[in-house]
C-alpha cells in the first residue's frame, strides 16, 4: 500500500512530462525578456507599428544595431560602465583579501563585533548615501569622472566579497601556510604565493559579484555622471529617448549590447556565480 | 668626525630601517590584523561613517545650491516641512506598498521557482541559467524592457490579453495599473534570486529525510510543510531580510517605467531623495528625507542581526 503511494507521488513528481513543464516554466520565465528585446532589435519600425504585433521578425534587420552605435556614442558608454566596473572590482578584490585573510586566519580580539559590522554594512541602503556623497564630489569637483563612481561601488561590494572570501580562505590548509612559512616566506608571501592562488576560484567567484553590481548599479551613476562623455551604460540608454520618439527597435539593439557582456560571463562561469551568491551572502 | 663613524651611523640607520621593513614585513598578529583591516576600515570611514554623519548634520541646515545662500542651521524645519509634504507621504507609503507586496510576493515566486528547480533535471544549465539571467540583467534594464511589455499600442501584454479575449490597457495612465505594473516587474526581478538561495538551501536538505517520511506515509504535501518548510526557514528568513532592505530603496524599476507618474502616484521615497537633491539641489530637504529612509532600514538590519546573534547564542 505504502509502495504504490511512493510510486504513484513519485512519477507524479519527477516523471518526465512534469519535468519538461518545470522547464518550459522555468526557461520562459526567466529569459522571455531578453529573448523578447533581441526579437525586438531585429525588427524595422514599421513592423513594430504593426496590429496585431508580430512576434518573430518578419524581415530581420542589423539596422538597428547600427542605428544605436551612431545615434549616441554607446562604445563610450561600454567602455566607461566597463572601466568603472574593472577598476572597481580591482580595488575591491584587493582590500578584501587583506580583510578576508585577517578574518580567516588570525585570532582578533573583535572579530565577532568584525563580522556582524560587516554583515550590518552589507544591508547599508546606498541611497542615503546620495545626498552626502553628491555634495562631497560637487565640492571636490569630482562629478564626472570614473573615481566619482569607483569608490561607491568598492563599498558596495565590499562586505559580500569580504564574507565570500572568508569563508574560502577557511577552507583552505593552514599548514600549506605554515609550510610556506617555514621556508622562508613572509606572511604577506604567504598569502599571496600560497593563499591567493589556492583561492583563485573564490577570488574569481567574489571578482564577477562586484563585477556584476557594478554593472548594473544606476542610481550613483545617474545622479553624479551626467555628461554624456563620462555616462555608463544604464543611464546612457536613457539619451536614445526623444521628447516625444521612443525608438523601441534601437533601445532594444542598444539594450542587447548591454546585456551580451555580462551573459557571456554568466554563462560561462555560472557555477561559480552560483556558488558564490549561496556561501558569501546575500545581495541582490 | 671621521668618515668611517659616518659609514658606521650610515650602516646603523640602514640596519634600523631594514628591521623596520622586516617587522612591517613579518608583524606579529594584533599589528598585522590591524593592518589588513586597516584599508577596509579607512573605505568604509569615508564612503559610509563621515557621509553618514554629514547627512545627519546636513538634515538639520537650510542648504540649497540653486540659491546659492550660505547653509543656514534651522533645527527641526526640514522634518517639519516633510510632514506637512504630501508627495513625502505619497512616495513613503509607495514605498512601503512596494515593500509589503513585492517582498511576500518574490518569495512564494522564487519558491515556486526553486521548488521545480530541484527537479532531477538531467541537462541543469538551461535552469541554472534562467535563474541567473534576471539576476545579473541590471534593475534599469528590467524597468526598460517591461516598460516595453506594458505598451499600450504595442506592448506584449496586451497583445496576449487580447489573444485569450480579455481588453488591453493603457497601463502607465492610471495610477493603479502603473503601479501593478511596476509591482509585477520588481516582483519578476526579485524572485529569480529567491530561487537561487532557496534552491541551494532545498539541495541541503538530506533525501534520507523524504525517505524516513515516504515509509511512514506522509504525502508530498505533508513533507513539503513538516520538512522543506522548517528546514528552509533560516535561509527564507535571511533572503526575505535583504530583499526588504532592497525593495525599501526602489529606484530603478518606477523610475523607468513611469517616472513617477501619473502625477507622483508611483513615486518612492528614493526618487524623491534623487530628485530633492539631484535636480532641486535642496541638500538640506533631500537629507531629511534620507534619514527618514536610513531610520527604516536600520530597524530591518536590527531586526537581522539580532536574529543572527540569537542564533548563535543557541548554537
Amino acid at each position: 500500500m505504502s509502495a504504490t503511494a511512493i510510486s504513484t507521488s513519485g512519477s507524479l513528481l519527477s516523471g518526465k512530462p512534469l519535468r519538461a513543464v518545470a522547464a518550459v516554466i522555468l526557461i520562459v520565465n526567466g529569459l522571455f525578456p531578453a529573448l523578447w528585446i533581441l526579437l525586438t532589435s531585429f525588427k524595422t519600425e514599421a513592423e513594430l507599428t504593426l496590429k496585431p504585433i508580430t512576434w518573430l521578425p518578419h524581415a530581420p534587420t542589423l539596422q538597428n544595431y547600427m542605428q544605436a552605435f551612431a545615434d549616441q556614442p554607446l562604445l563610450i558608454f561600454l567602455f566607461n560602465s566597463f572601466m568603472v566596473a574593472l577598476l572597481s572590482t580591482a580595488l575591491t578584490l584587493l582590500i578584501s583579501v587583506l580583510a578576508a585573510y585577517a578574518l580567516a586566519r588570525l585570532n582578533l580580539r573583535f572579530r565577532g563585533l568584525i563580522m556582524s559590522l560587516i554583515i550590518a554594512v552589507s544591508t547599508f541602503p546606498l541611497v542615503t548615501l546620495l545626498v552626502p556623497l553628491f555634495e562631497t564630489m560637487r565640492a571636490l569637483d569630482l562629478l564626472n569622472t570614473w573615481t566619482a563612481l569607483i569608490l561607491p561601488y568598492t563599498v558596495l561590494s565590499l562586505p559580500v566579497c569580504t564574507l565570500v572570501l572568508t569563508s574560502f580562505f577557511e577552507g583552505i590548509p593552514r599548514d600549506l601556510e605554515n609550510a610556506a612559512m617555514i621556508d622562508g616566506c613572509t606572511r604577506f608571501g604567504a598569502l599571496f604565493r600560497v593563499v591567493v592562488p589556492l583561492s583563485a576560484p573564490g577570488v574569481f567567484t567574489a571578482g564577477i559579484l562586484a563585477f556584476v553590481n557594478s554593472w548594473d548599479e544606476f542610481l550613483l551613476a545617474l545622479s553624479f555622471n551626467s555628461n554624456p562623455a563620462l555616462r555608463t551604460l544604464p543611464v546612457g540608454i536613457q539619451l536614445y529617448q526623444g521628447e516625444f520618439a521612443f525608438p523601441w527597435p534601437v533601445i532594444s539593439a542598444a539594450l542587447v549590447v548591454g546585456i551580451v557582456p555580462v551573459a557571456v560571463l554568466i554563462v560561462i562561469f555560472q557555477e561559480r556565480v552560483v556558488s558564490g551568491l549561496t556561501a558569501g551572502g546575500l545581495k541582490g | 668626525m671621521t668618515v668611517t663613524s659616518r659609514l658606521e651611523q650610515v650602516a646603523e640607520r640602514v640596519e634600523t630601517r631594514r628591521a623596520m621593513l622586516s617587522r612591517l614585513l613579518d608583524p606579529d598578529e594584533t599589528t598585522l590584523g590591524a593592518l589588513l583591516l586597516a584599508p577596509a576600515a579607512v573605505l568604509l570611514g569615508g564612503v559610509i561613517v563621515y557621509p553618514v554623519c554629514k547627512l545627519l548634520y546636513t538634515s538639520f541646515l537650510d542648504l540649497s545650491l540653486t540659491s546659492g545662500a550660505p547653509a543656514r542651521f534651522v533645527g527641526l524645519a526640514n522634518f517639519q516641512q516633510m510632514l506637512e509634504d504630501p508627495v513625502f507621504w505619497q512616495a513613503t507609503w509607495n514605498t512601503i506598498l512596494i515593500t509589503l507586496i513585492t517582498v511576500p510576493g518574490a518569495l512564494v515566486v522564487g519558491l515556486g521557482l526553486a521548488l521545480l528547480a530541484n527537479l532531477p533535471f538531467n541537462i541543469r544549465w538551461p535552469v541554472r541559467l534562467s535563474l541567473l539571467i534576471p539576476w545579473a540583467l541590471p534593475l534599469s534594464f528590467a524597468g526598460l524592457i517591461f516598460a516595453w511589455f506594458f505598451h499600450s499600442e504595442y506592448g506584449v501584454v496586451n497583445d496576449v490579453l487580447n489573444r485569450v479575449g480579455l481588453p488591453g490597457a493603457i497601463w502607465f495612465n492610471s495610477p493603479r495599473l502603473a503601479f501593478a505594473a511596476i509591482c509585477l516587474t520588481i516582483t519578476w526581478k526579485a524572485s529569480s534570486f529567491m530561487a537561487m538561495i532557496i534552491l541551494a538551501g532545498l539541495q541541503t536538505i538530506p533525501r534520507s529525510l523524504y525517505e524516513a517520511a515516504d515509509v511512514d506515509g506522509a504525502g508530498r504535501v505533508r513533507q513539503f510543510f513538516e520538512i522543506t518548510l522548517p528546514l528552509l526557514k533560516p535561509t527564507i528568513v535571511v533572503a526575505l531580510i535583504f530583499r526588504t532592505i532592497a525593495a525599501l530603496q526602489t529606484f530603478d524599476i518606477p523610475y523607468m517605467m513611469t517616472g513617477g507618474g501619473p502625477g507622483t502616484s508611483t513615486a518612492t521615497l528614493a526618487m524623491y531623495i534623487h530628485q530633492n537633491t539631484v535636480s532641486f539641489l535642496d541638500l538640506g530637504y533631500g537629507s531629511a528625507l534620507a534619514v527618514v529612509m536610513f531610520i527604516l532600514s536600520m530597524c530591518v538590519t536590527a531586526v537581522y542581526l539580532r536574529m543572527i546573534s540569537g542564533r548563535e547564542g543557541a548554537r
